[in-house]
């Protein structure tokens, strides 16, 4: 085998999927003969292994001489590429709620359950996401690369190929819409929290190693648990909310109100954790039970963390507050 | 350097439109791959062999040229020549050439 034939062979190498590749190369192995011929021809001596490596320099990379054979260089083309990534969103959006929704369940349904129980069940369901999310983006890269290979464009043609009509051009971004995974995440958070609250309110707590053993301890009072239901009924209220948002895609008035209403309801809650007893399960005993015996320390240390959380807690009504002016104002100017 | 660069890419856009209708013009007659690449040269147009194979084969597969393998001083060569339906479409795109030439001197001039 001579170097152009060996040449050839590189070539066709880059060639598997391409139709008429034997074609192709028997073609270019005349073509390099040719042009060989004639550059003895013009020296006045036969062609040699140098003069064959000087003209395949010349010729170009077997990668690159193939590629210009190639019509069609795209796994996923920018033909169908926007409807791949359409579709990939949705993909992806669906199997992580799912997912997530499934591992929520997961954890209710395991009532009790400890801390590193629901840290693991967590990771999975994080791993699980990843890995399903992976799965759907080559599954479905897959089947776009199939349709691009098989497809070909007169027979396969996008929707806006077929009738275009420039008044279904988006318009400017509306500063109404919701972005679709704000209230997806809200949803799956105010679901995470409930769950806990509710299921397994026994991890709320600071966890100590002694000697092998994790113990916890608890970090809320009675006094806060007192005001759960109304809790729950807030976070329903986010969860429909937010499911309405979903629903519309934009902010309407009635999604305002309901949001305003909402906000109301949760800054009352705030007002009363901070009005009522402390919702703080750390108290100078507990601290002490837990190994920790510098009474001044174990003093300070309740004053500031009641103080801080008093801090949060207005904090958070400030938020709310600062929402529901937010959401009148866009109500006013709304058009 | 970036000026010569924009020059040269606008110059190979430029002669990559007229290589469809420079190869089907000079192939009325047979023609192999590489003896039709001498002849587009010294008519002033030189052509890349890495443009202009490929583009004989996709003006085949669209049906404007027709090949047959002939065995040459004992090496097979692919002669290319237009095909009834080049031929009839070769009289329109030298209009559009003609067209477009006429429009362009204009615009020069």
């Amino acid at each position: 085998m001579n170097l152009i034939d060996r040449y050839v062979a590189e070539v066709g190498k880059h060639l598997l999927l391409v139709k008429g590749r034997k074609d192709i190369e028997n073609e270019l192995r005349s073509t390099l003969e040719d042009m060989l011929e004639e550059r003895a021809q013009k020296a006045g001596e036969p062609a040699d292994e140098a003069m064959q490596m000087e003209l395949l320099k010349e010729y170009g990379a077997p990668g690159r001489v193939a590629e210009t054979y190639n019509p069609n260089p795209y796994l996923i083309g920018p033909r169908i590429f926007p409807f791949f990534m359409f579709i990939l969103k949705i993909v992806v959006a669906a199997v992580t709620l799912g997912l997530t929704i499934a591992t929520g369940i997961q954890i209710m349904s395991a009532s009790p359950m400890t801390a590193v129980d629901l840290l693991s069940t967590i990771g999975k369901g994080l791993l699980n996401i990843v890995s399903a999310c992976i799965a759907a983006f080559g599954n479905l890269a897959l089947v776009f690369a199939l349709i691009e290979r098989y497809a070909p464009a007169s027979e396969f043609k996008m929707d806006e190929e077929k009738e275009w009509d420039p008044a279904a051009l988006k318009k400017e971004p509306e500063p109404d819409d919701v972005k679709i995974w704000e209230p997806m995440l809200a949803i799956v958070f105010t679901f995470i929290a409930l769950s806990i609250f509710n299921f397994n309110p026994q991890l709320i707590g600071i966890y100590y190693l002694d000697g092998n053993k994790w113990h916890v301890l608890p970090l809320l009072s009675e006094a806060f648990f007192r005001w759960l239901p109304l809790m729950n009924i807030a976070w329903v209220a986010e969860i429909v909310l937010n499911g309405m948002l979903l629903r519309s895609g934009k902010w309407t008035t009635s999604t305002r109100l309901v949001s305003i209403a909402t906000k109301l309801f949760q800054m009352v809650i705030l007002g009363l954790l901070i009005a009522g007893p402390s919702i703080l399960a750390l108290t100078p005993d507990s601290l002490q039970a837990a190994g920790v015996n510098d009474l001044e320390a174990l003093n300070i240390l309740e004053t500031m963390a009641d103080k801080g959380l008093d801090i949060i807690l207005g904090l958070a009504i400030f938020g709310s507050l600062v929402e529901i002016i937010k959401s009148i104002y866009k109500m006013v100017t709304q058009k | 350097m970036a000026n010569t660069e924009s020059l040269e890419n606008v110059v190979l856009e430029l002669r990559r439109g007229v290589i469809v209708l420079a190869a089907l013009s000079q192939l009325g007659a047979p023609e192999y791959g590489y003896s039709l690449l001498k002849k587009l040269a010294d008519l002033g147009l030189d052509v890349d062999q890495g443009t202009l194979y490929p583009l004989l084969r996709r003006l085949e597969a669209q049906g404007l040229l027709e090949s047959v393998w002939k065995l040459e001083e004992a090496r097979p060569r692919r002669y290319y020549v237009v095909s009834a339906e080049g031929k009839k479409l070769l009289p329109k795109l030298k209009k559009e050439w003609a067209g477009i030439v006429s429009v362009m001197d204009k615009m020069l001039s």
